[in-house]
């Protein structure tokens, strides 16, 4: 199927959304709270365009491509005035959310807004509220944090703001924040995350760290790897690999290759 | 049929354009990507070219808890989509032949892909030390 954007058609897939061809073509649109790992959401509404098709009878209207299905001969707008100022209202709210995230300040400021007009949110942190970290979680199958509080002091956090049980300390939460709300630290072989502290499996050759031992153990018995692939790092095991492949090569195939050469 | 690619480790001079060939293949920003593919050293005059396997009951894919990792049919590779991929090095950790990657400079996963149908390092190669046919 096709679908018409800023008045060139491009190639669509059945199922998928609006955002989704936006992207594939590399056609600039805000989209904060959507990630590819995880289902749509439609939470910051930055991604708003306007639709129409030529059977809806000069029907229009503006909707949130990050939630809309593409259909065949679909008529997108990306930066109509409508939707332009669609997204300065929201950045003008976000922005007062978040006043010092360099994330927001430089959207903000791509649509003409330096400062908000409203009142800035005292002690702001980064966190816009996109639910990222947590659909991540959720979708890894952890769920180890989530939405808690009510209107201004929503916030994300662990399960009675405690050093949250279910965590594995996989990180997937700190690299999909779009704001880098989200602190790690990790000190040696130690991760401290939402306020725990996980150990990181250290390869049993040079001493290399990848994950932490209850992500490891977590995919040895959820996801059926064996236990001993996480004992060694990748560099150890491409090393143990050539290795290994050193005791099956018939080493004289060179001389006999070079003899054929030479004939 | 797909094509297969193929390794004869007894005829790589450790010549290493494979490795060239390939970070340049795979320029994902600015930069030459990493290497996919790494011909190592296992004695004298001897060198083993590594690179995924392409397994067939992969652990890269199981271990990806959000599907970023796949079987692409059609060209016979295990694909990684970037824009899926978390970072969460959890296939890094779980391949038994070290073949996922972590980029530094570009701060993302990565593996071979098989030049998706064309492998670059094959193609370069000296020696026919690899081959895809
Ligand atoms: S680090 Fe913990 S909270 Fe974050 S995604 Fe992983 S399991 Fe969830
Ligand atoms: S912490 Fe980051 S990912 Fe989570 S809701 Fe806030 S901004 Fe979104
Ligand atoms: S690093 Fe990316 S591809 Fe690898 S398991 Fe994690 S999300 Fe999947
Ligand atoms: S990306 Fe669509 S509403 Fe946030």
């Amino acid at each position: 199927m096709k679908i018409q954007i800023n008045g060139r058609w491009y190639k669509a897939r059945e199922g998928e959304m609006v955002l989704d061809v936006l992207r594939r073509e590399g056609i600039e649109v805000p989209a904060l709270c959507a990630h590819e790992a995880v289902e749509p959401y439609g939470a910051c509404r930055l991604c708003m365009v306007e639709i129409t098709h030529e059977d809806w009878g000069g029907w229009k209207g503006n909707v949130t491509s990050c939630l809309y299905p593409v259909e065949d001969k679909l008529i997108v707008q990306t930066h109509t005035e409508d939707v332009i100022e669609l997204r300065k209202m929201v950045l003008n709210l976000l922005l007062a959310r978040c006043p010092n995230t360099p994330e927001i300040q430089k959207l903000a400021e791509e649509y003409g807004i330096d400062i908000t007009d409203f009142v800035p949110r005292e002690d702001a942190d980064d966190c816009i509220m996109c639910g990222l970290c947590t659909r991540v979680c959720t979708q890894m199958g952890f769920n180890a944090i989530s939405v808690a509080g009510r209107g201004y002091d929503r916030e994300v956090a662990t399960p009675l703001k405690e050093a949250p049980p279910d965590c594995v300390g996989c990180l997937a939460c700190v690299n999909i924040c779009p704001t880098n709300h989200i602190k790690y630290q990790d000190v040696g072989t130690t991760r401290e995350i939402w306020g725990r502290q996980f150990e990181l499996v250290k390869c049993k050759e040079c001493g290399k760290a990848l994950i932490t031992r209850e992500f490891a153990d977590y995919l040895i018995k959820n996801r059926d790897i064996p236990a001993d692939y996480f004992d060694v790092c990748d560099d150890c095991k491409r090393a143990g690999t050539a290795k290994n492949f050193k005791k099956l090569v018939h080493w004289e195939e060179k001389e006999e290759a070079e003899e054929e050469v030479s004939v | 049929m797909t094509k297969r690619f193929m390794v004869r480790p007894a005829l790589c001079i450790g010549c290493r354009t494979c490795e060239l060939a390939c970070s340049l293949t795979h320029q994902e920003g600015k930069t030459p990507g990493r290497t996919r593919i790494y011909p190592l050293a296992v004695g004298k005059e001897k060198w083993v070219p590594v690179a995924c396997l392409q397994c067939d009951d992969p652990a890269c894919v199981k271990s990806c808890l959000v599907d970023a990792l796949r079987m692409n049919e059609e060209l016979g590779y295990i694909e990684l989509l970037q824009e899926r991929c978390i970072k969460c090095r959890a296939c890094v950790a779980a391949c038994p032949f070290g073949c996922s990657l972590i980029d530094e400079e570009q701060e993302i996963i990565v593996k071979c892909d098989l030049c998706e149908g064309n492998p670059a390092c094959a193609r370069f190669c000296p020696t026919k030390a690899l081959e895809y046919k």
